[in-house]
């Protein structure tokens, strides 16, 4: 039977009168690859930060395993939010890349990449060190080990990012726009990087503007726009025989 | 004009000037300790999410920076104890009142420089499971105290130039002395032009490294 590492139903949330999710409802299975698409402002990113509870919804529940994401169910059955060291805890179990990397400026590669493994999870900081090398060996950085964030390219910086997030032995990957802050040139390597990362059978969900890769790499595709989940298909179907007439249009928009 | 200047007299006298330096040392040594502690816990009350954290910090952060130094003082010297009883020494009053009084100035550039820290680093923070104790101790604060250095010195030469309003309380600090001085020689022009030289060599430096510590972390950024 397939695992179920990610369960959604009805997630609705509100930034004041501004409905930017209707009820989203999602199943990631374990080793799957999903690439959430759709238009800008379609909710698609705070959907995903959701996943991780930096972002709160308001309304629906957000399954991780066995644990509700972010809120507990009180005794009259109504849901209230959960402690942070509760919420924290979930958070070390998924990785996640942004669009800006937000590496520590403060801290070299690989300073920023144990950070959490040792100051988080208070593992042992030599096995850390020697995983961590490993890690960005295999993002290609294990030459820039002790350098700053500040003196990387854009997408060696965005590489530091992902190790970082693999550090933490996350059991799922969410990846917000990875590739949209860079130069076009640089998009290749990240792209490169999740590919394997996928390969090797990480879970991720992606959300992503890089139709290319979501056709590839995706094992299923989820089309989003203004709040509501359009359809979630293969890519085969989403990219060929789309049912939904939005998801066509906003294809032929950004594929011509 | 024919004046002749003695600035002999000045030396001469030069046992009184040490002694007010002193004493000016002492009060900013203790507003400034004052001044931090206080100044960070409000400056974290502040960007707290809990009213009852935020509100107090708010309310003692905007009186004291639109009320003038010396009104708090005085204040402090002769109203407090009509109202609690609790008098303090002349000395002691100007520590406490400039101490809070700079409370408020570092607690703006505490507030300041921990809101210069983009957002994004926040949300890595917490992406890798980092509390918010943690967060701002290894990631925020680290950055942000390197922004808040600048303007904390410029504070710190500020508050040194406002001992000298505890001479309208008698107390023996720079300007006090001076004056003294002043009532024992009849000699204004000297003692007074020796006074601003003396705060100009001391507090240019401080306002001058200031200037240098944020052209250097300008251009590394």
């Amino acid at each position: 039977m397939t695992e179920i590492l990610i369960k959604a139903r009805n997630v609705q949330k509100s930034f004041g009168t501004h409905h930017v999710l209707k009820g989203i409802d999602l199943d990631i299975t374990k080793g799957e690859v999903l690439a959430i698409i759709g238009p800008s402002g379609s909710g698609k990113s705070t959907f995903l930060r959701c996943m991780n509870f930096l972002e709160e919804y308001d309304h629906g529940e957000i399954w991780f395993g066995t644990e509700l994401v972010g809120y507990r169910k009180a005794a009259n059955g109504s849901l209230v939010k959960d402690k942070a060291s509760r919420i924290a805890a979930i958070r070390t179990r998924m990785g996640m890349v942004f669009q800006n990397f937000n590496l520590f400026p403060h801290m070299s590669v690989l300073e920023n990449v144990i950070e959490g493994p040792t100051v988080v999870q208070r593992r042992d900081r030599a096995e850390v060190i020697a995983q961590a090398k490993v890690l960005l060996d295999r993002v290609g950085l294990a030459a820039k080990v002790d350098d700053y964030p500040e003196t990387l390219s854009g997408g060696q910086q965005q590489r530091a990012a992902i190790a970082r997030a693999l550090a933490m032995n996350p059991e799922l990957m969410l990846f917000d726009e990875p590739t949209s802050a860079l130069d076009p040139e640089l998009v290749g390597e990240v792209l490169d990087v999740m590919r394997s990362l996928a390969a090797d059978g990480m879970t991720m969900a992606v959300v992503t503007h890089e139709m290319g890769f979501a056709r590839e790499v995706a094992d299923r595709v989820m089309m989003m726009d203004d709040g509501n989940r359009v359809e979630i298909d293969t890519p085969e179907r989403i990219f060929t025989n789309p049912s939904h007439p939005r998801t066509a249009e906003f294809l032929q928009r950004v594929l011509r | 004009m024919d004046y002749t200047w003695h600035f002999q007299i000045v030396w001469d006298y030069r046992a009184v000037f040490v002694r007010g330096a002193i004493m000016t040392a002492q009060i900013t040594f203790w507003a400034t300790l004052i001044g931090l502690t206080l100044g960070l816990a409000l400056g974290l009350m502040r960007r707290s999410e809990f009213f009852l954290l935020r509100a107090p910090a708010a309310t003692f952060i905007e009186l004291f920076r639109s009320t003038p130094a010396l009104v708090q003082l005085v204040w402090i010297y002769y109203s407090l104890p009509i109202l609690t009883g609790l008098q303090l020494s002349n000395t002691t009053s100007v520590s406490i009142g400039l101490g809070l009084h700079a409370a408020a100035y570092f607690a703006e550039i505490f507030r300041a420089g921990v809101n210069s820290i983009s957002k994004g680093q926040w949300d890595a923070a917490r992406a890798i499971g980092m509390s918010y104790s943690k967060a701002m101790r290894r990631i925020i604060l680290p950055q942000a105290v390197r922004r808040m250095i600048p303007p904390f010195i410029n504070e710190f030469a500020s508050l040194i130039k406002l001992t000298t309003l505890g001479s309208a309380l008698a107390v023996y600090e720079l300007l006090h002395e001076a004056n003294n001085l002043i009532n024992n020689t009849y000699r204004p022009l000297e003692v007074y032009t020796v006074l601003a030289l003396a705060f100009a060599v001391i507090i240019y430096p401080i306002i001058y490294a200031s200037q240098r510590l944020e052209q250097r972390w300008q251009l590394r950024q």
